[in-house]
C-alpha cells in the first residue's frame, strides 16, 4: 500500500553527498589520466544515468569538460532511442547534475541551453565560474537586470564536499598542468 | 565595398557620451590671405599632437563672406586662460594682430558618420571610413586588414546559400594568421529537404594556401553551396543567436535527415553544437591527426628540455625549414621530436572569423581554447557575449584574453 512512499523516502535518503562522492571518483579518474581533476554525474529519478570526467588534454580540446562529456553520452543515447527534441528537453529538465567544481561560463550556458533541472557543485570556480563566481548564468534575475524566461534558469547550490574537490585540484596544480605552455615557449612559426 | 574593423572594448564605455566630450583650444579669426603662412608656422610651433582628427582651420559663411578661424594652440589641461599660450604663438598673435579666443573641439575621433557630422557642428574634424582605414585600431597593416576582410567575406559566403539568399546562418573559420591558413571551418547545420544533399555537410578545409603563401582564391567549390534550390528551412535550432530555441522544434532527426543521403554522422543533431564548438572540435581533431604520436605529457616535458638544449644548433636549419607545417612534417631532418615541440598549444595564435557574435558558451569555449582574436560581422543582441549582452573578454578573472573585432560592411556592394 505504501510502497510508493517507501520508494520516495528511499530516494530522499540518497543525499547529494553520495552523488557528489561519485562525481569525486570521476575527478580522481581524471587526475590519474593527467587531466585537471573535475568530475560529474547526472542523476535522473535518483539514479545515475551518465558520468563524465575532464578530458581536455586527451582531446587537445579545452572544451571537453566533465559536464560536456556526460551531456554528450545522454544526447547520443537518447537520440539512438529515437527521442524527439521535445522529449529530450523534457528529460533534461528532470535531471540533476553533481559536479565537483562550479560549472564554468561555457558549461553553465550549456546547462541553461539544455534546461537542466538542478545543479549541485563542490568548490567555487573563481576564475571562470558561470554559476555565481564570474557570471550568474543560472540566475533568472541576472540577465541585464531583467527577468529571463524560467526555462533559461536552473536551481544551483554550491559547497557540497568542496574541500575534497579543492584537495584534488591542489594536488594537480602542485604537480603542474603538464600540457599548459611553459613560459619558455617553443618557437612560433612566423611569416 | 568598404569594410570597417572596429575593436570591441572589454569594458563598456564608462560614459556613453565619450565621443561627445570636448577639449578647449585657443583659436582666432584670420584674414584669408594670411591663412597659408599661419597654418604652416603653427604646424611647426604648436602642432595639434593629441588632436590629429581636428582640422586646423574652420570655414564659415557669414553674409556671403568666407570667415576663416584657425586653431592657434591647444590649452594646457584645464587651464583656459590665455596666459598659457607658448611664446612662439604669442609672437604670431602680435605680428598679425590676432584676437585669440577659447573654443571647444571634439576630444576623440568620430567612430561613425553620425558622430562625425555632430562633431563638425562644433569644429571640423576628419573622418575616414574607407576600406584601408581601420577605425579605432591602429596596429593593423594594410596587408593585414585585407586578409581580415578576405576571411570575413569567406565566412559570410559560407553562411549564404546562393539559391536561397541569406538565411541567417552562422559560420566559423579558424585561421592561422601567420600563414594565412584555414585550420578548421563550420557552418550551421541545416535541416534540409530530401533533394538537397550536401548543404548540411560541414566543410573542412585544411589548407587553402596557394604556392605564394598568400590567401588563395576561394573557389566556389570551397563553399557548401546549395545547388538544388531545395534547401528551404534554415535551422536555427543550434545557434548562438537562439540558443534556447532547439526545444521548440519537434523534428525526429532520423526521419528528416537520413533521407538526405548524408552519412549517418550527420543524422544526429546536437543542441550545443554551435559553429564555434564544431570548429574547435575540428581544429583539435586536425591537431591530433597532424601530430598523432604525441607522447604522454610528462614525456613531452622531457622532450622539450632535450630539444631546448639542442635548439641553438638546430635553429638555423629550422628557420629555413618551417615554411609551412606540411613541409615540417614531411621533412626528415626535422623528426617527430621537433614537430611535437612546434605543435601549437590548442588554438594559441589563431584567429576565428564568425558571421555572428558568439553566445557565452562559445565565447568561453574560445577562451579555453586560447584563441588570439575574434572577428565577427553581426552583433547578436539577444545572446551575444562579446559586446551585446555580456563583455566576456573584459572579465579580468579569466586566464586568457583575446581581442574582439566587429567587422562591418560600411556600404552596399
Ligand atoms: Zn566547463
Ligand atoms: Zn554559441
Amino acid at each position: 500500500m505504501n510502497s510508493e512512499m517507501t520508494m520516495d523516502s528511499a530516494l530522499n535518503s540518497i543525499s547529494p553527498l553520495s552523488f557528489m562522492e561519485l562525481a569525486l571518483q570521476q575527478a580522481k579518474y581524471a587526475l590519474e589520466n593527467l587531466e585537471v581533476p573535475v568530475g560529474c554525474v547526472i542523476v535522473e529519478n535518483g539514479k545515475v544515468i551518465a558520468s563524465g570526467s575532464n578530458r581536455t588534454n586527451a582531446f587537445r580540446n579545452a572544451t571537453r569538460h566533465a559536464e560536456m562529456e556526460a551531456i554528450d553520452i545522454l544526447l547520443k543515447e537518447w537520440q539512438e532511442n529515437e527521442l524527439s527534441q521535445l522529449q529530450i528537453a523534457e528529460k533534461f529538465s528532470k535531471c540533476v547534475l553533481y559536479v565537483t567544481c562550479e560549472p564554468c561560463i561555457m558549461c553553465a550556458t550549456a546547462l541553461s541551453i539544455l534546461g537542466i533541472g538542478e545543479v549541485y557543485f563542490g568548490c567555487p570556480n573563481d576564475k571562470f565560474g558561470g554559476c555565481g563566481s564570474v557570471l550568474s548564468l543560472q540566475d533568472r534575475h541576472s540577465y541585464k537586470g531583467s527577468q529571463v524566461p524560467e526555462e533559461k534558469s536552473f536551481k544551483c547550490s554550491g559547497g557540497v564536499m568542496s574541500l575534497e574537490a579543492v584537495a584534488l585540484l591542489r594536488s594537480f596544480y602542485e604537480q603542474g598542468n603538464p600540457n599548459a605552455p611553459k613560459p619558455h615557449r617553443p618557437v612560433r612559426i612566423s611569416q | 565595398m568598404g569594410w570597417e574593423i572596429v575593436g570591441v572594448p572589454g569594458n563598456p564605455p564608462c560614459d556613453p557620451s565619450i565621443h561627445k566630450s570636448t577639449v578647449d583650444v585657443i583659436a582666432s579669426v584670420v584674414e584669408p590671405k594670411l591663412i597659408n603662412t599661419l597654418v604652416r608656422k603653427l604646424g611647426q610651433v604648436a602642432p595639434l599632437e593629441n588632436l590629429r582628427h581636428v582640422k586646423r582651420v574652420k570655414r564659415r559663411n557669414v553674409e556671403e563672406q568666407n570667415v576663416l578661424s584657425v586653431i592657434l594652440c591647444p590649452t594646457v589641461d584645464d587651464e583656459k586662460q590665455l596666459d598659457f599660450i607658448p611664446c612662439d604663438v604669442l609672437e604670431l598673435i602680435n605680428i598679425h594682430q590676432l584676437h585669440p579666443f577659447v573654443t571647444k573641439v571634439s576630444k576623440y575621433a568620430a567612430s561613425s558618420k553620425e558622430e562625425w557630422e555632430e562633431q563638425c557642428k562644433l569644429w571640423p574634424t576628419s573622418y575616414h571610413p574607407s576600406m584601408s582605414t581601420v577605425v579605432g585600431i591602429s596596429d593593423f597593416t594594410e596587408e593585414e586588414s585585407l586578409m581580415i576582410c578576405k576571411f570575413m567575406k569567406c565566412v559570410i559566403e559560407m553562411a549564404m546559400c546562393n539559391q536561397c539568399g541569406y538565411q541567417g546562418k552562422n559560420a566559423a573559420v579558424i585561421v592561422d594568421p601567420s600563414r594565412k591558413q584555414v585550420i578548421a571551418s563550420a557552418v550551421d547545420q541545416i535541416f534540409s529537404r530530401p533533394a538537397c544533399k550536401d548543404t548540411s555537410r560541414n566543410i573542412e578545409i585544411v589548407s587553402m594556401e596557394d604556392s605564394n603563401g598568400s590567401v588563395a582564391n576561394y573557389g566556389e567549390d570551397c563553399y557548401p553551396i546549395c545547388t538544388s534550390g531545395a534547401c528551404i528551412q534554415s535551422n536555427t535550432a543550434s545557434s548562438c543567436m537562439y540558443p534556447w530555441k532547439w526545444k521548440k522544434h519537434n523534428f525526429l532527426p532520423e526521419a528528416t535527415i537520413m533521407k538526405c543521403g548524408s552519412q549517418s554522422s550527420d543524422s544526429s543533431w546536437h543542441p550545443l553544437k554551435h559553429v564555434v564548438m564544431i570548429a574547435i572540435d575540428k581544429a583539435s581533431a586536425i591537431d591530433r591527426m597532424l601530430f598523432p604520436n604525441s607522447p604522454l605529457p610528462k614525456d613531452l616535458y622531457a622532450l622539450k628540455d632535450e630539444w631546448e638544449s639542442k635548439s641553438s644548433s638546430l635553429k638555423k636549419q629550422k628557420t629555413q625549414k618551417i615554411e609551412n607545417r606540411e613541409e615540417l612534417i614531411q621533412n626528415e631532418v626535422i623528426d617527430d621530436l621537433h614537430s611535437e615541440v612546434t605543435r601549437p598549444y590548442l588554438c594559441t595564435g589563431y584567429d576565428i572569423y564568425l558571421v555572428y557574435e558568439p553566445c557565452t558558451m562559445c565565447a568561453m569555449a574560445l577562451v579555453h581554447q586560447r584563441i588570439r582574436r575574434i572577428f565577427y560581422a553581426f552583433p547578436n543582441p539577444s545572446a551575444g557575449a562579446l559586446g551585446s549582452v555580456y563583455r566576456l573578454h573584459g572579465e579580468k578573472s579569466l586566464n586568457h584574453h583575446y581581442s574582439v573585432f566587429h567587422v562591418s560592411l560600411t556600404e552596399d556592394v
